[in-house]
């Protein structure tokens, strides 16, 4: 059986290897928080996991993707402790949570602007929310009729389970109104992720996309948006977004199942605070609470 | 030239005969190298660009900074934790079926179901697994996403690899081998367990290792049974969730925006260094056992 020790060892090598590293090792009965939903809150979440970890030895946080649609129906299904979502809960995910006894509780986290985004060869620089509209829903279907190039109009969105799909879909095309049945053009294409519709604009000059600010790299084009014809034209920013002007802005939820108690409670009320909103604006999304030098001017 | 054909080849002189032959031989060894390239091509390319971001931090340390800097410790025990943990439970059973088929049950409907049942097994796509990994072993039993439901998955999903390698070394013994042991007045178990599956010990382990190389480098199956997108600390409980190499490469590639390239070619040098080490373990042995086999 010589075979077998060989195997053996080299397990054994192998799990040597994997000592873990001083900084990595966690002490026995640490407090384990299991947070997962939204794809565009994830890495605003990743870096709150990350700093509060530093902050806090003993929680170890688990931080995961997947749509705001999966972190929901986690909770619902009791498997996280809080499930981020990029819209709100609809009242048939409250029923069926509460058919299975959870109360979710909702936190608003940060807020968010949805840029819509193009190709920077594009000349095509501000568009107004009607138009967008069009665009979406398929009644324009050239560049040519908004001011462009004439060229084809390439759709971009996310897929269903995106609740960037979901506000866009609300806000952008139905315009706010929830008696509209307007849908996207069955031609757009549905991309699985914030940085596939990045990827994808960046090579095809025909395309139209929209993502959270957060994850608009500076090379791409962002459009200004109005909410009616003849303006204003406005960018999103920080500023445009906490003053209401720029139109496509939402705020970004963490929910739980019930109030939250013990190390739950602690992160999120660390998130809230002024020490951890600072890198909301670091990631490219906007606070909730008061900035940092707030508290020194109004005291 | 349209005269029939067939005449024609009778005539063809042995020259002409000959570079034909030629010729196929040279387009069989074309496509032979065909399949040899792509693999070397990747390899290559992934060794070169993931080569620079090897470094002892790389490999022991945590993500930092949006998973952005640091290393991929977390990733690397949670795949080492999983394979292990497939292990664990696929081998047992894997084997212990493949010696009731191989050993013990005549050929009935009852065995041709079973057999149906791990062709089958092994014809559906790993992403069913992961949705059926969720469903019983996440929400029904209540593992939560974890190392123990995420292991539990894959070792179903690597069950038929293990079965099928592990029957077919258990059938290579050569018949008088067991014949020889039933004279001396061995039982069957005694055959089996003394004579029989020494002899395919390298046979099986082969299969073993292949079929945990595949559940190494799975992502869908963990997708929803036990991967966390970003969990820096190492596992303390099976009932953990990790970080795992293959979903880590696909959400730094993927979700992270301005991920550097360094890391994702790193990552995946890690993963593929992985996966061929299991592969590599798996041909020395087979290659010993050749030299040593006793028939």
């Amino acid at each position: 059986m010589r075979s077998t020790r060989v195997l053996l060892i080299a397990m054994t090598i192998l799990a040597a290897g994997c000592r873990p590293a001083s900084n990595a090792a966690t002490p026995a009965g640490a407090d384990y928080i299991e947070n997962r939903g939204s794809d565009t809150i994830v890495n605003l979440a990743l870096a709150w996991a990350e700093r509060y970890q530093e902050l806090h030895p003993e929680v170890r946080i688990s931080v995961s993707g997947g749509g705001s649609g999966v972190g929901i129906t986690a909770l619902i299904n009791g498997t996280v402790d809080i499930a981020n979502a990029s819209r709100q809960i609809k009242p048939e995910e409250i029923q069926e949570a509460e058919a299975r006894g959870i109360q979710p509780v909702e936190f608003i986290i940060a807020r968010d602007a949805i840029a819509v985004i193009v190709h920077p060869d594009n000349p095509v620089s501000q568009l107004t929310l009607q138009q967008i509209s069009d665009i979406y829903s398929g009644r324009i279907n050239n560049w040519r009729e908004v001011g462009g190039e004439n060229r084809p109009i390439v759709r971009l969105s996310r897929e269903t389970n995106s609740g960037t799909h979901v506000y866009f879909l609300e806000k952008v095309l139905r315009l706010g109104d929830s008696d509209s049945d307007t849908l996207f053009s069955t031609d757009t294409l549905l991309l699985p992720s914030s940085e596939g519709i990045v990827y994808e604009v960046r090579q095809n000059p025909n395309a139209i996309g929209y993502d959270g600010l957060g994850y608009v790299p500076p090379d791409l084009k962002v459009i200004a948006v109005a909410r009616q014809a003849g303006g204003p034209f406005l960018l999103p920013s920080v500023e445009t977004v906490n003053d209401d002007s720029y139109p496509v802005a939402r705020d970004l939820y963490m929910y739980t199942a019930g109030q939250p108690s013990g190390a739950v409670a602690d992160y999120l009320g660390w998130i809230l605070s002024s020490e951890a909103q600072p890198i909301v604006a670091d990631l490219g999304f906007v606070p909730v609470t008061a900035a940092p030098q707030a508290p020194t001017q109004g005291g | 030239m349209t005269s029939t054909g067939e005449p024609r080849q009778y005539r063809a002189s042995a020259g002409s005969r000959l570079l034909a032959q030629r010729f196929g031989f040279a387009v069989l060894a074309l496509m032979a190298l065909a399949t040899v390239v792509p693999i070397v091509l990747v390899v290559a390319h992934i060794v070169l660009q993931g080569a620079p971001a090897i470094s002892w931090e790389f490999l022991s340390g945590v993500p930092r900074e949006g998973m952005r800097q640091g290393g991929i410790l977390p990733a690397i025990v949670g795949t080492f934790y999983l394979t292990l943990g497939t292990a664990v439970f696929s081998v047992p059973l894997g084997v212990a079926a493949a010696i009731y088929l191989a050993e013990y049950a005549r050929e009935t409907a009852w065995t041709r179901l079973i057999r149906v049942a791990i062709i089958n097994l092994a014809g559906i796509p790993s992403v069913v697994y992961g949705l059926f990994g969720l469903g019983l072993f996440v929400l029904f039993l209540r593992f939560g996403t974890s190392i123990l439901a995420a292991s539990l998955t894959l070792s179903i999903m690597t069950l038929p690899v293990i079965i099928s390698a592990s029957e077919e070394a258990l059938r290579a013994v050569p018949q008088a081998f067991r014949t020889v042991s039933v004279s001396l007045g061995g039982t069957r178990w005694q055959t089996i367990r003394r004579i029989v599956l020494p002899q395919a010990v390298p046979g099986i382990l082969t299969g073993v290792i292949l079929g945990l190389e595949r559940a190494a480098g799975e992502t869908a199956p963990i997708l929803f049974t036990g991967a966390a997108f970003f969990l820096p600390r190492l596992p303390n409980s099976p009932l953990d969730a990790t970080m795992a190499l293959p979903y880590h490469l696909f959400v730094i590639s993927t979700q992270v925006p301005e991920m550097p390239l360094r890391i994702q070619y790193g990552t995946a040098l890690v993963l593929i260094a992985f996966v061929l080490g299991m592969n590599l373990i798996a041909t020395v042995i087979r290659s010993r056992a050749r030299a040593r086999r006793q028939w």
